[in-house]
């Protein structure tokens, strides 16, 4: 290469800088939903109306993150015109930010459910199972972001298998929902069996992060195969 | 080699050929021989078959060992920075580089089966099948019409010239521009249109490869555009390879891309060598080479 084909890496350093600094900020903003998420679990579990709330209030600030978020990233495409591995990092990391802050969302929802049923009276068994559910959601969307941070798109796959776990316990939330329902308002029913699909949809978001992930890498997208076969 | 200056520019881009009646287009090349030189059949869409293609200009090697199949009514888009040899080898695609003192091809290039390089083919008739854009337009002086009528007219071409001129006009989009001016000199033309001129010409002589040596660099987006958007329509009845240094325009208009790198050999030997040919789609949103991804995203040097 001729030495004037060395360009000054000035405007490319910016260029990856951005780049970097926009994964940075939807991990960032990953774990303001995350923060939220153990709010709310905390909230559902302890009756805190006043945690619920302020799970209400921060949702905020996750959305004008998002907002943010998606603009750079729309600058960054139509300026720099990026393609390859550039491309796909920056289209999938607009994909991860929409479900981040669906998972806020969901989040919300939840929170106001709680505010609804002015918290709720749980027996110890049924206590348990949701803590347990709660935690395992959490625990997926918090690898979900972590797959992120690391682009490990091994670690962002992983997600889908793991995903069973939260999908039985919600199913096993249901049976023992429906077996104590008869003790239950129905109002309060409704928004407990309302809390088990809040978190499975979290959890969904999880795999769908790690899918983003793995495209970002690799350049493949699972579910578009999955589409190609059939 | 890019930045050589084009010992042709002033000369006809395709020198014509042969005698009588305008050939038909996509014919395969037996007319480039003059005896039949038993060339072997290639599959029916490779336009041109490169295998093995080394460049030398004396003792320097201006291109290594490139293997590169290129179909026929595709865009097909070379790339690479300055001194990768994109250039010299799509000069060797229509003998250009016969014309560089010390030149020597090594390796074969067969153009519809047949070698190109092989004892008995005629190179100006290898020239008149295989067009030339340069990346300067470089019209003669003389009339609009009389650009397209001079290649064919050398030719003894015996059919309705005035037909010709205004079927190559029209195929290169410019005949409604320049229909009532043919008598005008090419030279009042503005840019993108003496390269559509250009176009033309190349045209006028029945090739059935168009070769373009980086045919926007002089112009402005909307010029860029239309030749952009002629190319897709030529596609149709002719094979097209071009060199570019905007990589957007690769990507906007190529079917495949070839991406060419420069190795730095000991006392500063430079030689182009291919890095990557795939699908345009691929090389721009997954290449395989880390090579590639570093320069389509400007992470060279």
């Amino acid at each position: 290469m001729t030495d004037d084909s060395r360009p000054p890496s000035e405007i490319r350093h910016r260029f990856e800088a951005e780049l970097d600094g926009i994964k940075r900020s939807a991990v960032a903003l990953g774990s303001l939903v995350l923060e939220n998420a153990g709010r709310l679990s905390e909230a559902l579990l302890e009756n805190r109306l006043d945690l619920a709330q302020q799970a209400i209030d921060a949702d905020e600030q996750v959305d004008r993150a998002y907002v943010d978020l998606e603009r750079r990233i729309f600058k960054v495409i139509a300026l720099q015109q990026p393609v390859a591995g550039d491309l796909r990092l920056l289209i999938s990391v607009i994909r991860i930010v929409h479900e981040i802050e669906r998972s806020g969302d969901l989040v919300v929802n939840c929170a106001k459910g709680i505010l609804r049923q002015q918290g709720f009276r749980l027996a110890s068994q049924l206590r348990g199972l949701l803590a347990r559910l709660c935690r395992e959601a959490l625990d997926q969307f918090a690898r979900g972001i972590d797959s992120v941070a690391s682009l490990d798109p091994e670690a962002g796959l992983r997600l889908d298998r793991e995903d069973d776990t939260v999908d039985s316990l919600v199913g096993e939330f249901y049976v023992l929902l429906a077996s104590e329902a008869e003790g239950m308002h129905v109002d309060t029913a409704i928004e407990l069996s309302r809390v088990g699909r809040y978190m499975e949809r979290i959890a969904d978001h999880a795999v769908n992060i790690g899918e983003h992930v793995a495209f970002a890498v690799t350049g493949i997208f699972p579910r578009h195969g999955e589409i190609d076969e059939q | 080699m890019d930045d050589q200056v084009n010992p042709d520019q002033s000369s006809p881009q395709v020198p014509p050929a042969g005698p009588g009646e305008r050939p038909a287009r996509g014919r395969p090349a037996a007319s480039l021989i003059h005896r039949n030189a038993g060339g072997s059949a290639e599959p029916e869409s490779l336009i041109f078959d490169v295998r093995g293609l080394r460049v030398f200009y004396g003792s320097f090697q201006a291109v290594s060992d490139a293997t590169l199949p290129i179909r026929e009514h595709e865009i097909t888009a070379l790339i690479g920075p300055s001194g990768c040899g994109k250039t010299t080898v799509l000069r060797c695609f229509n003998r250009m580089n016969d014309l560089i003192e010390g030149a020597r091809v090594e390796g074969t290039i067969r153009y519809h089966g047949v070698d190109i390089y092989g004892e008995k083919v005629d190179p100006v008739e290898v020239r008149r099948r295989i067009g030339m854009v340069f990346q300067k337009p470089n019209p003669f002086p003389k009339s609009i019409y009389d650009n397209i009528a001079f290649g064919p007219r050398i030719a003894g071409y015996k059919g309705d010239m005035d037909d010709l001129v205004q079927e190559s006009l029209t195929r290169a989009a410019l005949w409604d521009e320049v229909k009532d001016k043919l008598r005008q000199p090419a030279y009042a033309l503005s840019g993108g249109q003496q390269q559509r001129l250009c176009i033309a010409r190349a045209i006028a002589t029945s090739p059935d490869v168009l070769l373009m040596d980086e045919p926007c660099s002089s112009l402005d987006p909307i010029a860029t555009l239309r030749i952009e958007e002629l190319m897709i329509q030529l596609k149709r009845d002719y094979s097209i390879v071009i060199v570019t240094h905007n990589m957007q325009q690769a990507a906007r208009v190529s079917d495949r891309t070839a991406f060419f790198t420069v190795d730095v050999k000991e006392a500063g030997m430079r030689t182009g060598r291919l890095v990557e040919f795939d699908t345009t789609d691929v090389i721009f949103t997954n290449p395989r080479q880390k090579q590639t991804e570093d320069y389509i995203t400007g992470r060279f040097g």
